[in-house]
């Protein structure tokens, strides 16, 4: 049986140490490889591609550009394959980024990132928060309505069209804390420190999707 | 609705988990990595190591514990002591810290703050600062409380905010270690004073403690001797809180 191939993008935007280990106990005995794409890559040769984030916006597409994974990745998503960004990895999904300065993004779901509205806030918004589910889905099934995740982040996704949310959360605003557009997923929280919801929501996106 | 973070902390020398900060006394509590994995699975939000002897022998093994520690954790690890230059945050990322802690090169060198913050982003550089009354002031003391700095102590609590500080560790040497509880009032100043998170250190000796850090505004609780003591749970903690009205993560 030909082995599924997941790939992990470095874009150099924090450490990858724990979804790398996150992932590669999910697959352990299952027909799954795991490759890390680290520069420009064939779209065509991989099933799912999960890109990791921390930092800022500017910083993670200028990396990307850098290494030219920009390119395939475009040609990755425009194809409606499987994918996973987390907290930036799912921000630069939108098409503008107004951190730091004003960053064009994959323009892969419609939206911008911009910060938290109530100025009254501690921000980052930093530490276990709720999320809300509006649809169940294959993946982001209904048992992790109510569950709390570790988020850690001062931007949020906004002027985003209804349909694409699955899941919101609460800080001050509504804010979309999952988002979904078909086979492309975002979370804005860290499932690879979120404890065991949090792991079940990777093993969930590498096994049924 | 965010919840309150119950953090233990670990005070540690090379690989084991120690009480005392006088070192005259030490006394080995137990395995950093078994204790790292009890708390991670017990319910505890996030989880901070100390170096606390961080001479260049005792590092290379500390810096292994770190790196064991997060490969059986699935929470935030925030890991600080003997952090001097830029490439100490770098070595302890890359070991699979995901904040790093800057108490005393933060106070010699402010400009440590921004550099950090700009390479590895703001979320993972935290500040901690030891507040001490003197003269009637507070005042930031480095040095284990050792060392009276010249730095008032809600200036820097702002400075470090401006320089890109994601949050503060706060610990008043007043309180540290008596189980007393929390120093409110010195908590009171900073969170009113900064819109970073503020983590509440030093004090904790009942259950009434954590609930009255929580009237702060602190938005994480940090506690070591009534964990390591098995005094209490997390779990006992956190139900405690939720019984007084406090969102905890269940």
């Amino acid at each position: 049986m030909k082995k599924k191939v997941i790939g992990l993008i470095d874009g150099q935007s924090g450490n990858i140490g724990s979804i790398n280990k996150a992932i590669k106990d999910i697959i352990k005995g299952r027909p799954y490889r795991l490759k890390i794409i680290k520069g420009h890559f064939n779209y065509s040769s991989f099933d799912k591609i999960i890109l990791p984030g921390q930092g800022a916006y500017a910083t993670l597409m200028s990396n990307l550009k850098k290494l030219k994974i920009i390119k395939p990745l475009k040609e990755y998503l425009e194809n409606n394959s499987s994918y996973l960004g987390i907290c930036v990895g799912m921000q630069i999904l939108s098409d503008w980024g107004y951190e730091d300065k004003i960053t064009r993004g994959l323009g892969v779901i419609s939206g911008d990132i911009k910060k938290f509205r109530n100025k009254k806030l501690i921000i980052p918004h930093m530490g276990w928060n709720t999320i809300n589910l509006n649809n169940d889905d294959t993946i982001i099934t209904n048992s992790f309505d109510k569950k709390d995740f570790y988020f850690v982040h001062s931007y949020i996704f906004q002027n985003i069209k209804k349909s694409d949310v699955l899941a919101f959360t609460l800080y001050g605003q509504k804010f979309p804390s999952i988002i979904k557009k078909g086979n492309i997923y975002g979370v804005q929280f860290h499932p690879e420190k979120s404890h065991k919801h949090g792991l079940n929501l990777i093993k969930n996106y590498i096994l049924k999707s | 609705m965010l919840k309150i973070r119950i953090i233990p902390c670990l005070d540690v020398i090379k690989n084991k988990v120690v009480k005392g900060v006088n070192f005259k006394n030490i006394r080995v509590m137990g395995n950093a990595v078994e204790m790292a994995k009890y708390y991670s699975l017990s319910g505890a939000d996030e989880l901070c190591m100390l170096d606390i002897n961080a001479s260049y022998q005792n590092r290379k093994t500390f810096i292994k514990t770190v790196e064991a520690i997060a490969k059986v954790i699935n929470i935030p690890l925030t890991v600080g002591g003997g952090v001097s230059v830029l490439n100490d945050i770098t070595d302890l990322l890359n070991a699979g810290a995901d904040k790093v802690s800057i108490n005393s090169a933060a106070v010699k060198n402010p400009k440590l703050i921004r550099q950090a913050s700009l390479r590895h982003g703001s979320q993972c550089i935290v500040v901690a600062i030891d507040g001490k009354r003197h003269k009637n002031k507070m005042k930031v003391v480095i040095k284990g409380g050792r060392e009276i700095t010249n730095l008032e102590l809600i200036s820097w609590a702002k400075q470090v905010q401006s320089l890109g500080a994601g949050e503060i560790l706060m610990t008043s040497m007043d309180t540290d270690g008596v189980q007393n509880g929390f120093d409110s009032n010195m908590l009171k100043k900073v969170t009113s004073n900064v819109g970073i998170p503020v983590i509440a250190s030093g004090g904790v000796g009942s259950l009434e403690h954590f609930y009255l850090g929580h009237l702060t505004k602190s938005t994480g609780l940090l506690a070591a001797s009534v964990f390591h003591s098995r005094k209490y749970k997390i779990k006992t903690v956190k139900k405690y809180l939720s019984s007084k009205g406090v969102p905890v993560r269940l």
